[in-house]
């Protein structure tokens, strides 16, 4: 298991350095272009939904972004202290419905969804919420 | 990002030049688009060979210029969109929803071209 980690501060002005940072690690890991950049934003949305909706835009909160890999497998953790996001409340937009009435987010999630294999939301039992991201390497392509 | 508005007949090219990631952007762009339809303008290209980046906020800006231009019995028209953009309309099947043309002029020429 190799493990690589960054931690930033509640700021999407980070945002940056978190799509360069994942970028690499998927790189390194053997991912093409093509993938390594819908990892990045898949990434990028989690920490923007934690920064938006579990900080609720406080500044200087934590986040840190922890990057797991083995042979099979290419996983982001994200960690942080704010409210529990539960994606089972947010819906799945219906593309035609929202193209007739579009509203603010919503799609975020969406793509996460699309652009990996799983995402997850677990509570911790020191209370830290984590967002877990996972690609497989044999639908890499997907 | 920077917007620059080119008038062409009664076509506005809209010049899009850098990330299209969330506000203030995203604001500037919506803004922009009902400033048009409040002058009547009735055909819009957004030009986005510029954009390299673009993430949910701004692929929501994107859907919402659409439905702003809709509503006014209008059309909206995409320009040069870029891999990674382009691949962000496969993975979300909203390239079923866009109208895309390779060049500025293509896209403008689309909209006589539906006159005939």
């Amino acid at each position: 298991m190799i493990t690589s980690t960054l931690n930033i501060s509640s700021n999407t002005e980070k945002l940056n350095a978190v799509r360069e940072f994942i970028s690499i690690a998927a790189h390194n890991f053997g991912f093409d272009d093509e993938t390594a950049s819908k990892i990045s934003l898949a990434v990028d949305e989690a920490c923007t939904n934690i920064i938006k909706h579990a900080y609720e835009y406080a500044p200087n909160k934590e986040l840190e972004i922890k990057v797991l890999t083995n042979k099979q497998q290419f996983e982001v953790i994200i960690t942080h202290q704010g409210k529990l996001l539960d994606p089972k409340l947010i819906k799945t937009p219906d593309m035609k419905e929202y193209l007739v009435h579009p509203r603010r987010g919503g799609l975020g999630i969406h793509l996460m969804r699309l652009l990996m294999d799983s995402v997850e939301y677990k509570i911790r039992d020191d209370k830290k919420c984590e967002v877990h991201l996972m690609k497989k390497i044999s639908t890499a392509v997907g | 990002m920077v917007i620059k508005e080119k008038m062409e007949n009664d076509i506005a090219v809209l010049n899009l030049k850098g990330d299209l990631l969330g506000e203030p952007d995203t604001t500037t762009l919506r803004d922009k688009i009902h400033s048009l339809v409040g002058d009547e303008v009735k055909k819009v290209v957004i030009d986005l060979g510029g954009v390299n980046y673009m993430n949910s906020s701004g692929l929501g800006t994107l859907i919402s210029t659409l439905t702003t231009m809709r509503n006014a019995e209008g059309e909206l028209k995409l320009a040069r969109v870029g891999k990674k953009v382009q691949n962000l309309f496969i993975i979300t099947q909203l390239v079923k929803v866009f109208d895309t043309y390779e060049t500025v002029d293509r896209a403008t020429a689309s909209f006589s071209a539906k006159k005939k």
